[in-house]
């Protein structure tokens, strides 16, 4: 394709840094794919998410198997773990965890109120995280259960694709089960 | 034979100063010429003690005398050279620092010239060929001192600190002069050298009595625990030079006096004596270090700190003579060799961080190391010079405190050599003894360093503190020293090693170091190690990774980031570590020598403490005090008001005394 | 010897195996629901809205808008109409962008909802008949 763009330079070269980028993007997604350090952040949940993120490291689930391990030092971590609609008074330690951690990283939401839901925006919370950090995946739940979990970090990593795009929550007349509600 | 005429001329220079500085007035650049001439007076100790060290005993010099008093009667001796390069040294960092610390009066005119005539009653003191030059020169000294330490007499404390100080050097001074009494009228000589001569002839009770009197004497002026209770009390109060003095120089006045007893007069004996000594050396050190580890005021915490190595020195004396008491020539030499060692060491750092203590405490005002923090950023001269002392006494490899103490653990752990289990087991439990001293030295100079000088200032005055105007040239030459007697370590153990000679008749020099750079503790199937080489290993095993590191970083620089916190809003500096919650650890362990007195107080009874502050206290018990100072003191009293009635000041009594002193002398005379 | 190595013995590995089989211990679980677009009337949409305590739903003109990553699963809006909102049953559910969360239903409009098909049960609660 050829032709000018927005910034002055042609279409093609914008391809081409499109190219360069995702090539990046999948050689470090490759990386963390193998071995990713993973630091949760509580900005002011109900703990039920903690409580299904700690279950991923039980028997059952073992995210170590996929190479995830929990860190908690930033400076250790490629992945922020984020829960909790964001209280305002935790702004400043939420930016901080977020700057200590060296690039490349990426952020997880985690849950409902992380995502917007349970806590409108007031003097007290932002109701989500989308306006403080920059968030790389969107995990829904309340909780999101263990698999919703690995899910989610699967998909941050590319190493599964997201389902819920194609996803349309809509059901025909049809009651699938044949007529109970 | 150079050393007595270079003591002679630290003597006249020292001599000359203090009369100078009292007639010359109290300008600033007089006090500096004077002051100049009192460091030239201990360049010449200094060299006169190192060629006393390796030129052997001189002859004894007498001069004057009468019969009633006795002569003055000098010799410089071996043992005695690294005391008197030690005070040479002192004198020379003191000399440096005086003039920009003390404030250029009359009064600071007075005390230069005490301080001068101190230096000059040391150096006698060390000089001494004869008992009664040794007293008075001792006695001296100790007075000489105590107005030392009262340069600010109305301050808080001072007079209490002086009084201590002196009342237990007179204390001591007794117990001295009866060793000396005894020893000179069962050998019928008052001259050091022939005492030492006929020594054997002595009957062994007396010897050891001697010894006894002579060890506790001379323990109430090195610290010996429980006769220790004067250098927390003086150290603080004394300015920082007449504190380094103290703890550079006086202290090892009472060890040289332990060593003169133990290693020229009375060599041979019993080997209780010698297990007696470690003993005592081994819990001094022990105890000295856990109440350095309580203490908040800095002074205090490296008085404390010297009671430890002093600890230390005399347990190295006190094993030497178990040694010598099982035949174990070799190791007798080599521990005394250890100690001495340790001596010029702890001379060294020890004045080094007494007289920054001063320099800190003039810039910031205050002595508490809870109100100080990041003096490192504000004051970095100051703290680059602390830090090299701290890494010297923490006994750090490979700096100058850690050959020492291997020097003195190498000789310990030989202790199966003696051929008896019990005193190999007492020698090998003074050896654990020290390892735990060790230990806690470490820890506490991370504390007594690290709260001062890094993080981030506790108060206003730590955060203005300035190093502008403080000295600087006296504590850089101790540091300067320290580094030599480090990486000199063959140089200074060669010239031990023939004072040794001479004292010992031990030849230890091609036992201690067979090749020039290892150092073999006496036996060479034990073990061996090498100042230089282990410098060098350090150097290169720091310097590689950091060769590495300069050559392979990234060339587009680096981010600098802030340290992660924790994600706080901010780190206040009332979050950091203070100096009593570091070392609360051990107040929990050795709590049963603590016995700490808390005592809490609540504005209000609500438990929860909501309404008004609560008043916390805690302070170790002051057990030294409390069961033997305080009984001896009320025991003095009761017995002076018992014999009170006798001076009722009553003229017809007192004439009645004569009356009746007179009939008693008749009828001796008569009978 | 403990009794829970031999019982460990006998269960055998109980790590699952997902992402490479799938793992069916999430069934159970509440998950989103689903709607049924033409059980929707305008006023059954803004009833569910109204009840949503996550602010999952909302109406815009003939669309109800769900976003499924405010969604709680708490079942409030299939508790109001069963008939017209079941589980999903989805609960892989994470997005790269958080639009792919937003879902657009579209509703009934005017139209009177019209049974079609084989349906057992009552009408949907409060749908009414012709009201807009």
């Amino acid at each position: 394709m050829t032709g000018e763009t927005s910034r002055g330079g042609s279409v093609q070269e914008t391809a081409g840094i499109q190219e360069t980028a995702d090539e990046l993007r999948r050689s470090v997604a490759s990386q963390f794919g193998r071995s990713l350090h993973i630091r949760t952040l509580d900005t002011g949940s109900c703990a039920a998410c903690e409580q299904e993120i700690r279950l991923l490291a039980a028997p059952h689930y073992d995210l170590h198997r996929l190479g995830f391990f929990f860190t908690p030092a930033p400076r250790h971590a490629d992945l922020l773990m984020v829960t909790g609609p964001m209280i305002r008074a935790f702004d400043i330690a939420a930016r901080k965890t977020y700057e200590a951690m060296p690039g490349p990283k990426l952020v997880v939401a985690t849950g409902a109120c992380a995502l917007g839901g349970v806590y409108p925006s007031d003097a007290f919370t932002h109701g989500g995280i989308g306006e403080t950090l920059p968030v790389d995946v969107w995990i829904p739940g309340c909780p999101p259960s263990p698999l919703a979990l690995l899910q989610g970090l699967l998909v941050a990593v590319d190493r599964l694709a997201g389902k819920v795009r194609d996803l349309s929550f809509m059901r025909d007349s049809l009651m699938p089960d044949g007529g109970h509600q | 034979m150079t050393s007595l005429p270079l003591m002679y001329g630290a003597a006249a220079a020292w001599a000359l100063t203090a009369l100078a500085v009292v007639a010359g007035g109290a300008s600033r650049p007089w006090i500096r010429a004077c002051c100049a001439m009192s460091g030239l007076g201990g360049a010449a100790a200094l060299a006169g003690g190192v060629s006393s060290l390796l030129s052997g005993d001189s002859r004894v010099v007498t001069a004057g005398g009468s019969v009633v008093v006795g002569s003055l009667q000098l010799q410089a001796t071996s043992l005695a050279g690294v005391f008197v390069a030690l005070l040479g040294l002192v004198a020379v960092a003191t000399a440096a620092f005086v003039p920009r610390y003390h404030e250029p009066s009359r009064a600071t005119g007075l005390y230069l010239a005490v301080y001068n005539l101190a230096l000059l009653a040391s150096l006698a003191v060390l000089a001494a060929g004869g008992v009664v030059t040794f007293l008075v020169a001792w006695e001296t000294m100790a007075l000489l001192c105590y107005l030392l330490i009262l340069r600010r007499p109305r301050r808080d404390d001072v007079a209490g600190g002086a009084f201590w100080f002196l009342a237990l050097s007179e204390t001591g001074f007794v117990l001295i002069v009866a060793a000396f009494v005894i020893l000179a009228a069962k050998t019928h000589s008052m001259q050091l050298d022939v005492i030492a001569a006929r020594a054997h002839l002595v009957p062994g009770a007396w010897r050891d009595t001697a010894f006894l009197l002579a060890l506790t004497g001379f323990g109430f002026k090195a610290g010996l625990v429980p006769l220790h209770v004067w250098l927390p009390a003086a150290h603080p109060v004394a300015p920082a030079d007449g504190s380094a003095f103290l703890s550079g120089l006086i202290v090892k006045l009472g060890v040289y006096g332990i060593a003169l007893f133990a290693f020229r007069l009375l060599p041979e004996g019993p080997a209780w004596r010698g297990i007696l000594t470690m003993a005592a050396g081994a819990a001094t050190a022990a105890i000295g270090i856990l109440y350095a580890l309580n203490e908040r005021d800095i002074k205090r915490f490296l008085a404390y700190s010297t009671i430890e190595n002093i600890g230390i020195i005399v347990t190295a004396f006190g094993a030497a003579m178990t040694f010598l008491a099982y035949g174990q020539r070799l190791l007798w030499a080599f521990l005394l060799l250890a100690g001495l060692y340790h001596v010029a060491n702890h001379g060294s750092y020890k004045t080094l961080l007494f007289l920054e203590a001063g320099v800190v405490e003039h810039a910031t005002g205050t002595r508490d190391m809870d109100r100080l923090g990041g003096l490192a950023h504000r004051m970095p001269r100051a703290s680059v010079i602390t830090f090299a002392g701290t890494l010297g006494i923490a006994a750090l490899p490979p700096f100058n405190g850690f050959v020492s103490e291997w020097l003195i653990f190498q000789g310990l752990f030989q202790g199966f050599r003696t051929g008896s289990h019990l005193v190999a087991i007492l020698i090998v439990l003074a050896a654990a003894t020290l390892g735990l001293t060790g230990g806690l030295a470490i820890y506490a100079f991370v504390r007594g360093y690290g709260i001062p000088f890094l993080g981030m200032p506790r108060t206003r005055q730590a955060a203005d503190a300035s190093e502008a105007g403080q000295p600087v040239a006296g504590p850089a030459l101790l540091a300067v020293a320290c580094a030599a007697l480090a990486v000199g370590a063959p140089v200074v153990l060669t010239a031990l090693a023939r004072a040794m000679r001479t004292v010992t008749g031990v030849a230890l020099r091609p036992v201690l170091l067979p090749g020039n750079l290892t150092v073999i503790p006496a036996h060479t199937n034990f073990s061996g190690f090498s100042p230089t080489y282990l410098t060098v290993f350090l150097l290169a095993v720091l310097a590689v990774p950091a060769l590495i590191y300069l050559a392979g970083r990234p060339r587009a620089g680096s981010v600098i980031v802030p340290v992660w916190d924790g994600g706080l809003v901010a780190f206040k500096p009332r979050m950091q570590y203070s100096a009593m919650t570091f070392s609360a650890p051990t107040r929990v362990t050795f709590d049963a020598l603590y016995r700490p007195e808390v005592s809490v107080r609540r504005a209000s009874d609500d438990p929860a403490g909501r309404s008004g502050p609560v008043h916390y206290e805690s302070q170790a018990s002051p057990v030294f005090d409390r069961y033997l100072y305080r009984p001896v003191i009320c025991a003095v009293e009761w017995l002076a008001d018992f014999v009170r009635p006798l001076q009722s000041g009553d003229v017809n009594l007192y004439l009645f005394y004569v009356f009746a002193a007179v009939i008693v002398a008749y009828l001796l005379g008569a009978l | 010897m403990p009794l829970w190595f031999l019982r460990g013995l006998r269960r055998g590995v109980v790590t699952t195996r997902y992402p490479a089989r799938a793992d069916g211990s999430a069934t159970a679980l509440p998950t989103p629901p689903a709607f049924r677009p033409d059980a929707l009337t305008r006023e059954l949409a803004d009833r569910l809205a109204a009840v949503c305590p996550s602010r999952a739903l909302a109406r815009n003109a003939s669309v109800l808008i769900f976003d499924v990553g405010a969604c709680t699963a708490c079942g409030r809006c299939r508790e109001q109409a069963p008939g017209a909102v079941t589980a999903s049953g989805e609960f892989e559910l994470a997005a790269t962008d958080r639009a792919h969360l937003v879902k657009r239903i579209p509703l009934l409009g005017d139209e009177t909802a019209r049974r079609s098909g084989p349906t057992a049960g009552q009408a949907p609660a409060g749908s009414q008949r012709g009201q807009a």
